[in-house]
């Protein structure tokens, strides 16, 4: 069951505190009951200790006398408190006047000892009782000591008082931990709320970014210390989320351009061929032109798709251990018949044990595109130098040519996307200057790196694999 | 009207040139910033067709510089770029107009026509000159209502002194507006074909249509 933050954490804090009310509330009801009945008890006593004080002996005997003004309580009428005297015999020494037909039941404990009890007052009230025996005091007047006799006592008093005050504290007790309880719901809500409040700001944040904009980052300023993790971890997801996005509309946008440019070719030429009546040759010229356009497009199409595959990570790749000479021979004898007629040299020094360990696939496009590039921007008559060799941990393949046009500046440029330094590349017509991006993206996608270096009109790539 | 073509893709340059020339412009181009450049300033073209992404020079620069020399040439980017912001940007360094690849070429001819005759102020497609009437859209030449077939050398220089009807024109400025750099002909060859014009657009009993001012030029249509 879905259940908000908020609920839960109302629940369990209400939970709580209905359990700790309880228990503070009993305490307090036992401590104060206790107290109360204590504070009977003693007057309970006094009482008793004034009827035993008016207990004396002498000569004669043991005698009551007592004032009723000393005790009014025994002698009023209505609700009067009670107590009898007995002889250490049994017999009865004195009652108090309310007691005219039934007597009361003797409570005895240790001498001078109080002892109390509940009991049911003889007009049926309840009441508590306190039984206590005592040796009475001699008179002065007595001059034998005679053998001290024990009389013990009852006195019972109606708890009627105490019981309300007991039900009052009750009352209170039960009232006040519910008043506490409203409050603290309430204080719970508010605190809740505002306890939550930094998460309803992060979700209007959250709700604040764009698709079409993910640059904007969640502050962390002015939030509480356990959000800023999340935030944290929310920055970093939308960090990616945009990189990959910027790659998908760099790529789109490469791709547009990249495609529009031979389709205006194509169309235009089309156009052109079909503005007036012309000869075969000129049609053929024509179609002959966007038979050229058509392929650029191929190529580039390829060239594009495999890119986007190795930016966004969809390709796999089978590492295995390959003979990079092979490599080197198998991609430049497509080349080698263009390069002869141009007068290019191909000069290939490589040992022979030349391995790396990689996909086969994406280290032949690697060479496969190094190769076509240094053939293409070598001034005819121009030179060719490869050279390669195997570390403990790494391959170095180093593939120089002549008759390059650029400057030293452009040669961190040579890598980025579409980007065309090179004038005689306008005049062949069909490269579309992704090759080096490609490569570059490859041999990183390999876990290698690739560097270019531009002096004395010779371009230079250094490609490094893992072996 | 002469036109430069600066794009640096083979195809389109050739196409777009191979079109203009049919279309009767004069048309020299080139496939690299620079070399535009150096063709843009060096020359007094009507309309220069400037793609942005070229090597050597962007087009973006070349067209500052251009404005920075004081050319008031008509410029049309020709670009794969379509963002509001890159046309924005283009008009703002001083563009006459856009047109984003891949485009028709029908399309592109007319722009070019628009901006060929806004350099000389004129904006009515046809002009005329007593009972002389020529429609540039179609290249068409009438006198009164009879229609007269030029070659498209021929008409290429009677719609340059007709879009400066009133005005002496000079040989080489004839020459520059009507001749590409290929063409190996000097401005005396514009003499020779005044002559064929007048051959074809003169009637007897009339006065001549193409007056010529010894020693400053050729005048259409001026006052006597």
């Amino acid at each position: 069951m879905m259940m908000s933050v908020r609920t839960r954490l109302l629940l369990w804090m209400m939970g709580g505190m209905v359990l700790l009310l309880i228990v503070f509330a009993a305490v307090v009801y036992e401590v104060l009951s206790r107290s109360l009945l204590e504070g009977f008890d003693e007057v309970l006593l006094a009482s008793a200790r004034t009827i035993s004080a008016a207990v004396e002996r002498d000569d004669s005997g043991i005698r009551f006398e007592m004032d009723e003004r000393q005790a009014p309580e025994f002698y009023r009428t209505i609700k009067p408190d009670y107590f009898q005297l007995w002889f250490a015999d049994g017999g009865i020494l004195a009652r108090s006047p309310g007691l005219t037909r039934s007597g009361m039941e003797q409570l005895s404990g240790p001498p001078d000892i109080p002892v109390f009890r509940p009991a049911k007052l003889p007009d049926g009230r309840a009441g508590r009782a306190v039984g206590l025996v005592f040796t009475p005091k001699a008179d002065e007047e007595a001059k034998t000591a005679a053998t001290p006799k024990q009389v013990s006592l009852v006195v019972e008093r109606d708890t009627g008082s105490l019981e309300a005050s007991i039900r009052f504290i009750r009352w209170l007790l039960a009232a006040a931990t519910a008043g506490t309880l409203v409050l603290a719901l309430l204080a719970g809500a508010v605190a809740v709320r505002q306890g939550l409040r930094p998460l309803d700001a992060l979700a209007a944040r959250i709700a604040a970014v764009r698709q079409d904009d993910l640059s904007a980052r969640i502050p962390v300023e002015r939030m509480p210390a356990e959000m800023i993790p999340v935030i944290g971890r929310l920055n970093d997801l939308l960090c990616r989320l945009d990189d990959a996005f910027r790659r998908e509309r760099a790529f789109t946008a490469d791709a547009a351009h990249e495609l529009r440019t031979p389709l205006a070719g194509l169309r235009c030429t089309l156009e052109v061929a079909l503005l007036q009546p012309r000869t075969g040759a000129d049609y053929r010229e024509a179609i002959t032109e966007c038979l050229g356009v058509v392929q650029h497009m191929q190529g580039a199409a390829e060239s594009l798709l495999a890119l986007a595959r190795y930016e966004s990570g969809q390709a796999t790749l089978h590492p295995e251990v390959l003979d990079v000479r092979e490599l080197i021979e198998s991609g430049w004898r497509p080349l080698v018949d263009r390069a002869r007629a141009r007068g290019i040299a191909f000069d290939a020094r490589l040992p022979m044990d030349l391995r790396c360990r990689a996909d086969r696939d994406v280290t032949q496009m690697i060479v496969v595109a190094l190769l076509s590039n240094a053939a293409e921007y070598t001034n005819d008559g121009g030179r060719i130098e490869i050279s390669g060799r195997n570390s403990a941990e790494s391959l170095e393949l180093v593939i120089a040519n002549t008759g390059c046009s650029l400057s030293e500046q452009d040669a961190p440029h040579v890598f980025d996307r579409f980007w065309r330094g090179d004038r005689s590349r306008t005049h062949t017509g069909i490269h579309c200057g992704l090759g080096l991006a490609l490569v570059q993206r490859s041999a990183t996608v390999l876990g290698g790196s690739v560097s270019a270096r531009i002096a004395d009109e010779t371009f230079t790539v250094h490609l490094i694999l893992p072996a | 009207m002469r036109v430069l073509v600066v794009e640096d893709y083979p195809p389109i340059r050739k196409a777009v040139v191979k079109g203009l020339r049919e279309a009767g412009f004069a048309v020299d181009a080139t496939g690299d910033g620079e070399e535009g450049l150096w063709y843009a300033t060096s020359n007094d073209y009507d309309v220069v067709i400037l793609d942005l992404m070229l090597p050597g020079l962007d087009g973006l620069t070349i067209l500052k510089r251009l404005r920075e020399d004081g050319r008031t040439a008509h410029v049309l980017i020709l670009t794969a770029k379509d963002a509001v912001s890159d046309r924005v940007k283009g008009l703002d360094h001083g563009a006459d107009d856009y047109l984003v690849k891949p485009f028709a070429l029908e399309e592109l001819l007319a722009r070019v026509r628009a901006l060929a005759r806004r350099a000389y102020c004129v904006k009515n497609p046809c002009l005329e000159l007593g009972d002389l009437r020529i429609e540039t859209t179609a290249q068409r030449v009438w006198i009164g209502s009879e229609e007269v077939y030029l070659t498209a050398r021929e008409y290429a220089l009677l719609e340059y002194l007709a879009m400066r009807k009133g005005e002496v024109v000079s040989r080489t400025e004839i020459w520059e507006h009507v001749y590409e750099f290929s063409s190996e002909a000097d401005s005396n060859v514009v003499d020779v074909y005044v002559g064929y014009l007048r051959r074809k657009i003169d009637r007897p009993h009339r006065p001549p249509l193409i007056r010529t001012l010894r020693g400053k030029g050729y005048s259409l249509g001026a006052s006597e």
